[in-house]
């Protein structure tokens, strides 16, 4: 699959497209500001990375809705105002428990929803559990493959909102990948994208 | 009275620190809301980790015109882009474990009097927030801090020999910590205070600028992106 991977221009959106063991998954970086200037047609997916200017990401709604209609896909990470402009995305803010880790006995507050799921048979839990900032109610039809304990997703997949594949995730792997901090988000990243390329 | 250039970062994020009294002269813009003339009218720039600093590519040639001219540019983040011009990129530090993230203070600076080394290299006893490596200082840079175990210089400030001042921060921002209850809250208000009488601004008539208002309680909406 050829994955183009939507880059918000800053530093954590630098370092993991240029990260020597994820950049190969990538078969070009598109500017965000520059994404309504450029052809999709020679990709299979776009990823966009997480925490963006949302307003970028607004003014191609269009653009990317057409893709997905072209039964392509398109991955949303965290951060990036997705229940302002993805089909079926609805989002609910939670408080962040950034120290959950540090108590005795506490909770991460993500389950595995969907143990069966094709990305599961590589994938641990544990990589996708640092902290998260809220979560989605999947629309009807959707499949979550981690909930929170709240009742909500941390990342879906859905095939019914579009005619193409939505991942939504609320999770910022590209953020604390290129930041240099949480083992976690980058055992997301080198589990999930390597998936995607295969598909 | 000089105003202060705040680059709003992704977020589009009103950070915490703007509550200060020692903010009342910050202005804030987005990237693609800049113009060249900016580079003119203000004389001091304060950019955000979270900046897009791809979107700043175009207007070095302006930063380094406002740096000749004596312009104060207060940097925090991984300098991954020629932004600024003469300055090399981030290298990342050379270990990520506890140990190789505990900051040590090189020299004194003003911002950070009264700042409790051990408050920068832990939070809450988690080490790495304040610095994970480095954006290389240039030769006659005063180094402040860096990390212990492998060198990795965190912050510096550069007189620079063609004009104007630079303090580097390489890595969240400064003012992140200023509703932490550690010393190193204080770093915001001294930045302020630093940069406003290189300025020559006068801090009681900014304080006298800002409405009575309570400071930040941590829990507005933009808390995950204030920092």
């Amino acid at each position: 699959m050829n994955i183009a991977y939507i880059d918000g221009g800053t530093y954590y959106h630098h370092d993991t497209f240029h990260d020597p063991e994820l950049n190969p998954y990538f078969a070009a970086n598109i500017y965000a500001p520059e994404l309504y200037q450029t052809d999709l047609s020679s990709f299979d997916a776009l990823y966009i990375a997480s925490r963006q200017d949302s307003d970028d990401l607004l003014f191609n709604q269009e653009k990317i809705l057409h893709f997905l209609d072209a039964g392509k896909t398109v991955v949303v990470a965290g951060d990036n105002a997705a229940e302002q402009w993805v089909p079926g995305a609805q989002w609910t803010d939670e408080p962040v428990n950034f120290w959950w880790w540090l108590t005795p006995g506490e909770d991460s507050g993500l389950r595995l929803a969907a143990p069966e799921h094709a990305l599961m048979r590589t994938m641990t839990l544990q990589d996708f559990t640092w902290h998260h900032h809220g979560f989605f109610t999947p629309p009807d039809g959707a499949v979550s493959i981690i909930n929170t304990t709240s009742g909500g997703s941390v990342f879906y997949e859905d095939t019914v909102s579009t005619k193409g594949r939505l991942f939504v995730t609320s999770l910022d792997p590209c953020y604390h990948h290129g930041s240099h901090f949480m083992p976690a988000a980058s055992r997301l990243l080198r589990g999930f994208l390597p998936w995607l390329h295969r598909q | 009275m000089q105003s202060i250039l705040y680059l709003r970062g992704v977020g589009h994020e009103t950070p915490a620190f703007f509550d200060l009294p020692e903010a009342g002269n910050i202005k804030a813009k987005l990237p693609r809301e800049l113009e060249p003339s900016d580079f003119d009218d203000y004389k001091a720039i304060l950019i955000p980790s979270h900046i897009n600093q791809r979107a700043l590519i175009p207007f070095a040639p302006f930063m380094e015109r406002f740096l000749n001219r004596g312009g104060v540019l207060v940097f925090n983040g991984h300098l991954v882009y020629p932004v600024i011009p003469g300055l090399s990129s981030f290298v990342p530090a050379q270990g990520g474990r506890l140990e190789d993230l505990i900051v040590e203070r090189v020299n004194n600076h003003p911002i950070f009097e009264g700042v409790n080394v051990d408050d920068l290299s832990f939070r809450r006893g988690v080490a790495g927030f304040y610095g994970r490596g480095s954006n290389p200082p240039p030769s006659g840079a005063l180094i402040l801090h860096r990390l212990k175990k492998d060198g990795s210089v965190i912050d510096w400030v550069w007189h620079r020999p063609e004009g104007g001042v630079i303090f580097m921060h390489t890595g969240n921002p400064m003012w992140m910590f200023v509703n932490d209850d550690t010393s190193a809250a204080r770093i915001a208000p001294r930045l302020l205070v630093w940069v406003n009488t290189l300025l020559g601004n006068s801090m009681d008539d900014i304080k006298r600028l800002m409405p009575a208002r309570p400071l930040c309680d941590g829990k507005c909406a933009q808390k995950r992106m204030c920092c």
